[in-house]
């Protein structure tokens, strides 16, 4: 398993469109991911669960995977949602 | 017993022509499963039907948006992107799943899911994602309605040319009708100025709107005949309706033949005064058809349709293309851009809208505009920009006095200021005031010096001066610009208008009613502006005074 922590970045947090480009990075990946924010998890592979975690700007958020791809998907996200522009 | 009320269905008569059709039931809420729970044995075969289920949903979606996306509606098809997703979400999925190997069937597992899913979104803040609520009940009863074989289902479901029945209608329901396959609406809720009547007027379908409860009537009914210029509808038609259905069909092509040679006419009286017939549009799209109706300009460009349903405010840069698009089209002959008009009733994304007692008294308009420059300036700067495109006019809705009007010019100049001095390139426009509070037209007199037209809204005209709520269907008869109250202040605009020289016309839905032209023409106003397809009659009716 490989988790690290990172802040939202996106200006609008992850709202709809931040949202949908952060499932479809996570789709990419073989590997089971959540995010963490606070002691909610959501699915990173799920929209509607992501959207729902109401993440804004400058929050600390967890990403979590476990899979042959684990390392190559947390990085790829945490560079995405750290990101200032999406 | 009176046979010939049995099926009858009395309502508003939104908008003309007659049909009779298949009925096309889009009454999502209602919709209940048809069974509760499912034998072990059959839980594989229940999950392979779910699946099924939801990729017809998807290939249906997937086909709106492309059909959207080809004909430039980029913002609507990015809806049905998001519904794709929410269709193919994997917790979704598995959520129901479980339940299905719990023996619940599908089609009740997916609405509970689904109502659990958009309970999260319903709770949140942001009143964006809030409202995404509604796309997650949407989405599951599509897959539900699917696995039933239902008749209720998603407008985009439709196949054949039917009679669309229907609680209400939002713009993000209307946009998923495939071209063609709408024959008339029967609607539960709403009045003659509603959106659905509106949308219905504008693309010359048949629509008999606020027919409260006994739309349900209907709901069982094969076949439904509807008259939108008398405002009822028929379920189950006999022989003899379907047959006098066809005679006021005969009646009404022949009319429409008629006026076909009105269309493109120069709009005049019968002793050579011309009077411009202009469009009422709600979207760039509209251009192109109005002119086929034979406008003779824009006289109410509504602008919310650029600012609704998003998530973020639109960029300066998507204004300008909407605005040039129509000014092109449209050429030499004038449009008259309305900025944006909405209040409480509607959310505004990034604007901080308290919840109002009263949005029609409320922060609403010009109000609220210049009270957010960040929102009213980028639309004054693409109107300026797009205006160096055709012939565009400025024209500011809910004005009550010259404070009002004043501070709205001053904003125009510090546009104009600006685009100047980063060598941008813009037109000029003539700036009017849209005539719709009853202050505006009791002193007509000290707007009318500052501006280059009015335009009356009677619309809103007829609501603030009868204190009469536009959409309360008891109030039928206090929603008229007939009423000499109205009459007087439109008498009183045009005095003041003719005084300082300028025009004035008539936006509302009375511009394009025959009964009402004379009485217009007669107390001064010189230009008319309607829903399209009622221009080639105003302009018979013109020719003929």
């Amino acid at each position: 398993m490989v988790e690290k922590e990172t802040t939202v970045g996106a200006q609008e947090g992850l709202h709809a469109r931040p949202a949908a480009q952060f499932v479809k990075t996570a789709k990419g990946f073989s590997s089971e991911i959540v995010i963490v924010k606070g002691d909610k998890e959501a699915n990173a592979k799920s929209s509607m669960k992501i959207m729902t975690l109401a993440a804004k700007k400058g929050d600390e958020i967890v990403i979590r995977a476990e899979g042959e791809d684990a390392q190559e998907a947390v990085n790829a996200l945490v560079e995405l949602i750290s990101q200032d522009e999406h | 017993m009176d046979t010939e009320a049995k099926g009858r269905i009395a309502g508003v008569a939104a908008s003309e022509g007659v049909a009779v059709g298949p009925v096309f039931v889009h009454a999502r809420r209602e919709l209940e499963p048809e069974r509760e729970n499912i034998s072990e044995d059959k839980v594989e075969e229940e999950l392979a039907r779910f699946q099924s289920a939801v990729e017809a949903v998807v290939q249906k979606l997937s086909e709106t948006a492309e059909r959207l996306r080809e004909s430039g509606s980029e913002k609507e098809a990015g809806i049905f992107d998001a519904h794709v997703e929410m269709a193919e979400d994997p917790e979704f999925h598995s959520e129901v799943e479980e339940r299905v190997r719990n023996l619940t069937s599908p089609e009740a597992a997916v609405l509970a899911v689904g109502e659990e899913f958009a309970g999260m979104f319903a709770e949140m803040e942001d009143e964006y994602m809030a409202a995404r609520a509604d796309d997650v009940r949407d989405v599951a009863s599509q897959v539900a309605a699917d696995l039933m074989g239902s008749k209720a289902a998603g407008l985009e479901m439709l196949k054949e040319p039917s009679v669309i029945l229907a609680r209400n209608l939002a713009p993000s329901d209307t946009v998923r009708i495939p071209k063609g396959m709408a024959l008339g609406f029967v609607v539960a809720e709403g009045s003659k100025t509603s959106h659905v009547s509106i949308m219905a007027r504008s693309f010359a379908i048949p629509a008999v709107v606020g027919v409260g409860a006994a739309l349900e009537e209907a709901f069982e009914a094969e076949v439904v005949a509807l008259d939108g210029g008398e405002g009822y509808a028929v379920a189950d038609p006999d022989h003899d309706t379907v047959v006098e259905f066809e005679r006021k069909q005969e009646a009404i092509t022949e009319e429409q033949a008629v006026l076909a040679e009105f269309k493109h006419v120069e709009a005049r009286t019968r002793d050579g005064q011309r009077i411009e017939v202009a469009a009422n549009i709600g979207s760039a799209e509209e251009a192109e058809s109005a002119l086929e109706w034979g406008a003779e300009g824009v006289g109410l460009f509504r602008t919310e349709f650029l600012f609704m349903e998003r998530p973020e405010l639109p960029s300066e840069e998507e204004q300008y293309g909407a605005y040039r698009k129509v000014a092109e089209a449209f050429g030499e002959r004038p449009v008259i851009i309305r900025t944006l008009d909405v209040g409480g009733d509607k959310d505004l994304p990034g604007v901080d809208q308290p919840e109002e007692e009263n949005p029609f008294l409320g922060w609403r308009g010009i109000r609220m505009c210049l009270d957010v420059p960040e929102l009213f300036k980028p639309q004054l700067r693409a109107i300026l920009r797009a205006a160096s495109h055709g012939n565009l006019r400025i024209m500011f809705p809910m004005i009550v006095d010259t404070v009002e009007l004043h501070a709205a010019k001053e904003l125009i100049q510090e546009c104009r200021r600006e685009l100047e001095n980063e060598g941008t390139q813009f037109g000029e426009v003539d700036i009017g005031v849209m005539v719709e509070t009853p202050a505006a037209a009791i002193r007509a007199a000290d707007l009318a010096p500052e501006v280059s037209f009015f335009s009356i809204g009677t619309n809103d005209l007829v609501q603030y001066t009868l204190a009469a709520d536009r959409g309360n269907e008891r109030l039928r008869r206090l929603q008229s610009a007939e009423h000499p109250a109205v009459l007087d202040l439109i008498g009183r605009t045009c005095k003041a208008a003719r005084e300082a020289g300028i025009w004035v016309g008539v936006c509302g839905e009375t511009a394009g009613e025959a009964a009402m032209i004379p009485k217009l023409i007669e107390l001064g106003v010189t230009e008319l502006s309607m829903s399209a397809p009622s221009i080639p009659r105003a302009k018979k009716v013109l020719s003929e005074l």
